[in-house]
């Protein structure tokens, strides 16, 4: 009887992201995906149907277990600022520890294959970032506004920061590294910006 | 991913393009005896995916071959 073997399915999904990433989703092959892995061609398409069934599921796995790591000790219940910093702390963490994750998912956004991985995003997430938001405008800590405005405010400045890190350099080629200092004299200025 | 990996079959295939999957499908599509088939036409190999409880890899060859195309069993 054949069986899934964790290690393999783990190694597979990390190459499989390695690769996406170093050569894009259209040059991307299970045949090449295999070698890379030194495991043969058909246990792979045991396991998915085909290179997009692959992908899109590698997506999700990824995707499932990087809403865990994000809601990890966040309560919905929390203040603004506690639970923004928990999602900034939470955030920067999924991000620092996993880089090629991250380049993976940027692939994907603007792929054939985002819809289908985002629509999986799992309701626990959906959910406690909605009742955070509705509790802090409950309390008046902040005031009711469109999802994009709020998010544009809350995590963009996160996510910029986390790519001039990625990328080893900020503005006109500086060379940049993020740290401590820098990452939470950002979030005192989104906490700023969003007070009433 | 599928949950039951013991009942497919995998195989190198010399289907092409989608008109050679539609032919062949005219046959897998409605053997009683085979509850899903795909072939990867993205890869070099044109991999033929075959899901059945009852088939073996030589009858999916055999089949393969009276629609005109070949196929070949890859081992894992």
């Amino acid at each position: 009887m054949r069986t899934r073997n964790v290690d393999k399915v783990e190694l597979v999904k990390q190459k499989a992201m390695e690769m996406a990433v170093a050569e894009g989703l259209e040059r991307f092959s299970v045949n090449k995906l295999a070698k890379a892995c030194g495991i043969s061609v058909a246990t792979l398409y045991i396991y998915y149907k085909d290179k997009d069934d692959l992908i899109t599921e590698i997506g999700i796995e990824e995707g499932k277990r990087m809403s865990s790591v994000v809601l990890k000790d966040f309560d919905p219940q929390s203040s603004l600022e506690q639970g923004l910093r928990k999602q900034w702390e939470n955030r920067s963490r999924y991000m620092m520890e996993n880089p090629t994750a991250m380049l993976f998912f940027e692939q994907l956004r603007s792929s054939s294959y985002h819809d289908k991985v985002t629509a999986t995003i799992t309701a626990d997430f959906k959910d406690a970032m909605g009742a955070f938001m509705k509790n802090a405008v409950k309390r008046d800590e902040i005031k009711e506004m469109p999802i994009e405005v709020y998010w544009s405010v809350a995590y963009a400045p996160l996510y910029s920061l986390l790519r001039f890190h990625s990328q080893g350099q900020s503005i006109g080629g500086k060379t940049f590294t993020i740290s401590d200092k820098v990452l939470w004299q950002t979030f005192d200025l989104v906490v700023k910006a969003l007070k009433p | 991913m599928e949950q039951q990996f013991d009942n497919i079959l995998i195989f190198r295939s010399d289907i092409q393009t989608e008109a050679d999957t539609h032919r062949i499908g005219m046959m897998l599509d409605n053997h009683p005896w085979i509850e899903r088939w795909c072939v990867d036409l993205d890869d070099d190999e044109r991999i033929l995916r075959v899901v059945s409880a009852k088939l073996k890899h030589t009858n999916i060859v055999d089949i393969v071959a009276g629609c005109g195309y070949s196929c070949e069993e890859l081992k894992d």
